[in-house]
């Protein structure tokens, strides 16, 4: 009991990788598989946020005081759009996450996005270096594993 | 007497399996959490970056509502308090839940073991 404990604790404490059985090294290889798995899906939705932030900044760059007054189709639904003319083009409402939205010039806006773009950068960063620590542990967990097994098969023969 | 065990056995392995269902479901939970956690925190960093007299919306639906500031704000900070608790409630719940798992873990060699003790 107090053996298998140790495996939850990853991290938390130092523990020499062949002491453990190979049941708790191969829990341990779980757990670690899905942890990578985790990082690359959270990689892959960072990504996604990163380009539509990008989107959106580069957006802004079109959005002028010439605009004001220019005609614009808005979409009503997917497929139906009414004329319009573009008024007050030195604001924009941003979607700030939670169902909030906020006013704020092009400006603030503009470094709205480059903040955002800057964080979720960071994130994947982290994220990569994470990911490449952990899988350099399950590598290590592996490698153990295939000398356990060869030991046991040697005292078997012997 | 090996019906005894098989029986026995099938038990307890069907609770283990209900066990980790119920971590799994918990794990998702508490990700789900974490995720609504950083979000609301992120924009209370926004709000707090606005000017006082900042125009503030919320969707409620398919239309902007205009809301106060101060409003805002507080309802976020409520809801990061209310979130954080049920964060500290799911991990109670994982903890014993990982505890659980582990006991059955333990007691199904304790039932084979005699059995699987033979030569591989």
């Amino acid at each position: 009991m107090a053996q298998i404990s140790a495996t939850e604790q990853k991290g938390m404490q130092q523990i020499d990788l062949t002491t453990l059985n190979i049941q708790q090294l191969s829990t341990l290889k779980q757990q670690l598989d899905q942890e990578l798995n985790l990082f690359q899906d959270s990689l892959a939705s960072l990504k996604i946020a990163q380009s539509k932030f990008q989107n959106s900044g580069e957006t802004l760059e079109r959005v002028t005081p010439e605009s004001e007054g220019k005609d614009i189709l808005v979409p009503l639904t997917g497929s139906m759009y009414v004329p319009g003319k573009l008024h007050d083009t030195d604001k924009v409402i941003i979607d700030v996450g939670t169902r909030y939205y906020v006013e704020k010039d092009i400006e603030t806006a503009k470094d709205y996005f480059q903040r955002k773009i800057k964080f979720v950068t960071e994130q994947m960063e982290k994220v990569q270096y994470l990911g490449l620590e952990k899988s350099k542990i399950r590598d290590a967990i592996v490698e153990i594993v295939e000398m356990k097994l060869t030991q046991q098969q040697q005292q078997h023969q012997s | 007497m090996s019906d005894d065990i098989q029986k026995k056995l099938q038990t307890e392995l069907d609770s283990f399996k209900n066990v980790q269902k119920e971590l799994q479901k918990a794990i998702q939970t508490r990700q789900q959490l974490d995720g609504q956690l950083n979000e609301n925190e992120i924009v209370k960093q926004e709000l707090d970056l606005l000017p006082s007299d900042g125009k503030v919306y919320k969707s409620v639906g398919p239309v902007l509502i205009k809301t106060e500031l101060v409003e805002a704000k507080q309802n976020v900070s409520k809801r990061i308090d209310y979130i954080t608790k049920e964060i500290k409630r799911i991990d109670d719940v994982i903890t014993s839940l990982e505890k659980k798992q582990d006991t059955h873990r333990g007691s199904a060699p304790e039932i084979t073991g005699p059995v699987s003790a033979g030569p591989s």
